[in-house]
């Protein structure tokens, strides 16, 4: 196997990179919700579900009213809901999380399947719902390569870098943020001052539900036009994974899915010479398992990730 | 302890007769447990009023209520005659109230300015953090209470957090302080300037209720006394005018005796030996160091020390749960330092570990297969990889007869037992196959006297029988009740052995805090001032103390 | 506890506390059942004509009852796979994963050596799937026990990193076949090893029930004996419920749960094998995802040998109906999907079934399940 005479070429190409930003910003967004959700100490292994919710409400809105606008509010929304259930049952039935947001992902699986059959049969969704746009930037997209890698990507990519600061801002500079750390911290300590734990975890769950609902409406409305059954696959796993290996800290979250965008990119780009890209697909899986034995440094969660609140001694 | 000056500070406040905090028929049930019923509590203003009695008595429950942390199922709460309506924190935190917990509320990964302001930051949208800075800068110095705000909370030493814990309260304004079980971290030393605190901010117009079970204490310190027990109103006394004796007997509800008898020491064989032991804790930190301990037969060794000097490091050491990077530990003569817990058990180490819930009992399991824990793959109640169901239910009935366990039944859940009973079941499954060596940390904390005294009659028993003991514990009423020689840990050194006879509180007590005093020693004037300061600022700007809330 | 606790009369026995403990599940499915319900309504359907269809097609015909049984055999044996791990405080997310390495070991190993006589190939193969599978949940116990490596998250990855290893051995790896066209699968298992048919054709043409009935079923007294008839079924029982604990009473912790992590997996193997043996191939992509659902099934099951059989009989029934449901009343498969998330939202949300059975005047069940 000619290693260099192999990634030599596939590595100058800037449809490797421009794929890697593409890849990455549903990732980034629903991993950036998933650390929002984490900080507050709700475990949130739901982001798969509610994405895939988001992806096909927008759709279905789409088809229905032709306008992007809506069908974009439509998908956040969704997310949110599927978000705030998963809230109800974690934060006020004290639900195990884990098994809490399996059943999310289960439910939402089915439910778009099940609709999908319901209204679109077997003939898949209609071909010409609107998309959420380009963002042509002026000179930069005269320039070569760069040009071609960033100088004309989906708003949402824009959009879904934005984020990060802006994320990263939230936790760390604002009051808000510090209530939030503290109660994934240490929830009874807020408590005990007067914070709302259970309002913070409500508003944290269900900020994550908005951002991957509108991951979902990136993968749906930009990239493939269309809702296939499941078609997240498995991208809000890798948010997780990304989450995880970012230490829940936005930027490192960010940095994480652009490796795990490339990771992806990679794989679209050697189908057909011959490597075995069904593994390179793997990388992200076996990068998460590495980090989290300790081989990056400890993956440490807030203290009191995953714990239900009980009011009381 | 210095006297201090009760001078005019602030708007003098004249003592009356009218409680400033009333707590009328508070009643609280948990399901079929009544923790509190129809409790009643009245705290003078600038008074120091100590609540005490046995653990379940009720007094957590009723000062949780009082913080808004749980809502009573009847009752009411009057402050400054007015009632008042405590739904949560917030507005506990809006009435004045203030609260100090007995396990602390703190971020560890949060730095000290961080943890005061929580809640009450300031700021407008974006957190202003050099204000913090500022803010809890300026606090601690005027209450002379010094901490440095930057630090990390998760590395300061128990003392310093329960400093933190104060500037919180003192931060918002609080006039009612409530402390639940202070001194339980403390060494006597430290206990000493913390009830130099009380005193400083009574003087200066602040009200202080005390949550403990230490009688010394409340002799020391308080005016008045409230004893609850089981649920219920006991009585209110003054302490100048009673005694620990006649608190105790409101507590318990009959004599207690307060010190065990026990005859001279037979004295053996050397049974267990530490040698130059060290070892680190979980935070690959320094936790044992140089530890040379003797343990002989017929003989209690009592570890006297403030919790979180090594006791724990030490008892996992022998143990076989934590490793040395120095020492021997010699058990019966033999070097142990390679066998693991299972094989020193066999070798005759048996070990009531100190937290039994967490610790020392599967809780989930039936009392049968906890009294089973640590032989449940030998003979006989395994043979061949199969159990021996019959042979493990002889052995509960035994010990459950012996031991006199509540209920008495094998099947029993073991989270549906007692405090006293689990810990029994605890005690019980250790002795059962007759160690040569006993190590008991902690062994009575949480239980009602009534369990108390008959562990300790069941440890004096075996000790008479030959057994060699090595008592952990940071009550030093156990200690000296029970040892025959006292060794005092500090920082992971064995500082001293003392033989009882020999030993005296003040020394020990001296000893547990590292021979000296620590630095920076807040004067009861200072705080009296500030406090008093702070009261004149709320009565002139007519604000409340500072509002909480999300 | 303060003395004022109120002394329950008569403890309830075993028996009582093992059948109280089944009424949250089976509220838990109900309730699943009534919303289920409602989603199809809300789409324009008819429920009752959906749950009718199912039923009629899960159990309505002799043949209908053993498709039944072959559509839960993978599920219960994938069941016992998360159950053992739950037992040991571990949360076995990967059974997938466990289950396709089984497959393709138990697939390769039959292919190589498929001139052997059957009786032998058929053990080998079964032994070939249990060693498989449990490895692959070993390396998620060894990193439990040497890193703290949270299981849910390496358990998962390690799933989705065993799903595509078959891609790749199917697609483009050394088990492709050498005519790849259509969907890539493995060469057939040799005749002589499979399961053995328990129905002769006489009174059931075509069935498709084998012997892996009888191997499940013998894997549910495995899982029963070893849990609650060892000592190590006790240490393991112990570490799940306090690890702290099991150590202070001189247990062997990281052992313990490496070992129900490779016991789990052996678990999941065989159900990885059992689906291949019934299509005669390993095909890619072969699982509808039995790992997943066993996790719902290990839950309403309740971790109980025989919970998990009857949990696994009513999600294979499900399954098997919904085929039918799908073909004669036009509504989609996937409500089985809807059902299963519903219950497993339901037996997570404990504290709502339980609040359910208060008001509803069954406060003693509750006490006696504990």
């Amino acid at each position: 196997m000619d290693i260099v005479g192999t990634f030599g070429p596939i590595f100058a190409r800037p449809d490797l990179w421009a794929g890697t930003l593409r890849f990455a910003a549903p990732l980034t967004l629903a991993a950036l919700g998933g650390v929002i959700s984490e900080r507050s100490g709700v475990v949130n292994i739901a982001m798969e579900g509610m994405m895939l919710v988001g992806a096909f409400f927008s759709v279905v809105v789409a088809a229905a009213t032709h306008d992007i606008v809506l069908a974009t509010l439509a998908s956040v929304v969704c997310g949110g809901l599927i978000a705030a259930i998963h809230g109800v049952a974690s934060i006020h039935l004290r639900a195990n999380q884990i098994v809490s947001g399996m059943a999310i992902n289960l439910l939402a699986l089915g439910l778009t399947s099940f609709l999908m059959f319901r209204f679109f049969a077997t003939n898949g969704t209609p071909a010409n719902i609107p998309a959420l746009p380009d963002v042509k930037i002026p000179v930069v997209d005269g320039i070569p390569f760069v040009g071609d890698v960033v100088g004309d990507q989906n708003i949402v990519v824009w959009l879904s870098i934005l984020a990060v600061p802006i994320v990263w801002w939230f936790l760390f500079r604002t009051r808000l943020g510090l209530r939030i750390r503290a109660v994934g911290e240490h929830p009874r300590a807020a408590d005990t001052l007067g914070i709302s734990v259970f309002g913070i975890r409500y508003l944290c769950v269900i900020l994550s539900g908005l951002l991957s609902g509108l991951g979902g409406a990136y993968l749906a409305l930009s990239v493939a036009h269309s809702f296939s059954n499941n078609m997240t696959s498995g991208a809000g796993f890798i948010a997780l994974a990304a989450m995880i290996f970012g230490k829940w800290n936005p930027i490192g979250a960010f940095l994480a899915c652009l490796l795990f965008g490339f990771g992806q990119s990679l794989g679209i780009n050697l189908q057909g010479t011959g490597f075995p890209d069904q593994l390179v697909s793997a990388t992200p899986y076996l990068l998460t398992v590495v980090a989290l034995a300790g081989f990056v440094g400890r993956a440490v969660p807030p203290a009191a990730d995953g714990v239900p609140y009980e009011v009381g001694e | 302890m210095t006297a201090f000056a009760t001078a005019d500070l602030g708007p003098s406040r004249a003592r009356t007769d009218a409680p400033y905090l009333e707590m009328r028929g508070i009643t609280k049930s948990f399901g079929t447990l009544l923790a509190n019923d129809n409790v009643d509590l009245g705290v003078l203003d600038r008074e120091i009023h100590a609540v005490v009695g046995e653990n379940g008595a009720g007094k957590t429950t009723l000062m949780n209520i009082l913080y808004g942390l749980i809502r009573p199922d009847a009752g009411e709460i009057r402050i400054d005659g007015q009632a008042v309506r405590i739904h949560g924190p917030r507005d506990a935190i809006a009435a004045g109230i203030g609260m100090v917990h007995q396990h602390f509320q703190l971020v560890p990964v949060m730095t000290v300015a961080e943890n005061v302001v929580l809640g009450q930051e300031p700021g407008g949208i974006m957190l202003d953090r050099g204000a913090s800075v500022r803010e809890v800068r300026e606090l601690s110095e005027r209450f002379g209470l010094i901490v440095d705000p930057t630090a990390r909370v998760g590395m300061l030493p128990v003392g310093l957090q329960q400093r933190v814990e104060l500037l919180k309260i003192l931060f918002r304004g609080s006039r009612l302080l409530v402390f639940d079980e202070p001194t339980a971290v403390l060494t006597p030393q430290e206990t000493d300037e913390l009830f130099e605190i009380l005193r400083g901010l009574v003087a200066g117009g602040k009200t202080v209720i005390l949550i403990t079970h230490k009688l010394n204490e409340v002799m020391a310190i308080s005016d008045r006394v409230t004893v609850l027990r089981q649920g219920r109103n006991a009585a209110v006394l003054e302490t100048a005018r009673t005694s620990p004796s006649e608190i105790a007997r409101a507590m318990v509800g009959r004599e207690v005796l307060l010190r065990v008898d026990r005859d001279a020491a037979h004295i053996g064989e050397e049974r267990l030996r530490l040698e130059h032991v060290t070892a680190d804790s979980d935070r690959k930190l320094p936790a044992l160091t140089g530890v040379d301990l003797s343990v002989r037969s017929g003989e209690i060794v009592g570890i006297a020390g403030v919790s979180g000097n090594g006791q724990l490091e030490l008892a996992e050491v022998l143990a076989g749960l934590r490793p040395v990077t120095d020492g021997h530990v010699y058990l019966g003569g033999e070097d142990v330092r390679h066998q693991n817990a299972a094989e020193r058990r066999a070798n005759g180490l048996a070990y009531i570990p100190e937290d039994r819930h967490a610790r020392g009992l599967v809780l989930p399991f039936d009392v049968k297969d906890n009294l089973i824990l640590g032989s449940q793959s030998r003979a006989p109640f395994a043979t061949r990889g199969q159990r021996n169901s019959a042979a493990v239910e002889q052995r509960a009935e035994n010990l459950i007869q012996q031991f006199d366990i509540r209920p008495p039944n094998p099947d029993a859940v073991a989270s549906s037992l007692s405090g006293g009973n689990q810990q029994k079941v605890v005690v019980a499954r250790e002795l059962a196959e007759s160690p040569k060596v006993l190590v008991a940390a902690e062994p009575t904390r949480g239980l009602d006297v009534g369990a108390t005294e008959f562990i300790h009659r069941e440890l004096i028993q075996k000790r008479d029988e030959g057994l060699a003991i090595l008592l952990i514990s940071s009550e030093l009423d156990e200690i000296f009740s029970l040892s025959d020689a006292i060794a005092v840990i500090y920082q992971g050194r064995i500082v001293e052995v003392i033989p009882s006879a020999e030993a005296d509180r003040e020394r020990v007590g001296l000893l547990m805090a590292g021979g000296s005093v620590e630095t920076a020693i807040p004067s009861a004037d200072r705080i009296a001032q500030a406090a008093a300061e702070q009261a004149t600022r709320d009565a002139a700007s007519g604000a409340a103390p500072r509002e909480g809330g999300t | 506890m303060s003395v004022a606790t109120a002394q329950i009369q008569v403890p309830p026995s075993r028996v009582m506390r093992y059948l109280a403990s089944g009424v949250t599940p089976v509220l838990a499915v109900v309730l699943a059942i009534i919303v289920g319900g409602l989603v199809v309504l809300a789409s324009g359907s008819n429920p009752v004509v959906a749950y009718q269809q199912m039923l009629v097609g899960a159990v309505g015909t002799p043949f209908d009852i053993s498709e039944t049984l072959i559509s839960s055999i993978p599920l219960i044996l994938a069941g016992y796979a998360v159950s053992f791990a739950f037992r040991c405080g571990l949360f076995n997310i990967g059974a997938e994963g466990q289950l396709y390495m089984g497959a393709i070991a138990s697939t390769w190993v039959a292919t190589t050596f498929s001139s052997w006589p059957g009786l032998a190939l058929i053990l080998i193969c079964m032994v070939a799937a249990m060693v498989a599978g449990g490895a692959w949940a070993g390396i998620a116990g060894l990193l439990k026990a040497r890193t703290g490596a949270h299981e849910v998250i390496t358990t998962m990855m390690l799933s989705y990193v065993a799903i595509d290893v078959s891609h790749w051995l199917l697609e483009a790896g050394p088990m492709t076949p050498s005519n790849a066209f259509g969907t890539p699968e493995s060469g057939p298992i040799p005749p002589q090893a499979a399961f053995p048919i328990i129905l002769p054709s006489s009174i059931l043409p075509n069935a498709r029930l084998n012997a892996s009935l009888f191997v499940t079923i013998l894997a549910g007294v495995a899982f029963a004996w070893i849990l609650w008839r060892t000592p190590l079924g006790y240490e393991i029982r112990a570490v799940g419920f306090n690890a702290k604990a099991a150590a202070y009473g001189g247990i062997n912790v990281a052992r313990r749960l490496i070992i129900a992590m490779v016991l789990a997996g052996a678990f999941a193997g065989l159900a990885g094998m059992v689906p291949v043996w019934v299509s005669g191939r390993l095909y890619d992509s072969f699982s509808p995802g039995y790992g997943y659902e066993a996790i719902a099934v290990a839950l309403v099951g309740k971790n109980s040998a025989i919970g998990i059989f009857l949990a696994g009989l009513l999600y294979g029934a499900m399954i098997h109906g919904s085929v039918a449901m799908q073909a004669n009343a036009n509504i989609s498969g996937f409500l089985v999907q809807i059902l299963q998330a519903l219950v497993l939202f339901f037996v997570g949300a404990e504290m709502l079934v339980r609040w359910i059975l208060k008001k509803g005047g069954l406060r003693r069940v509750l006490e006696v399940a504990g």
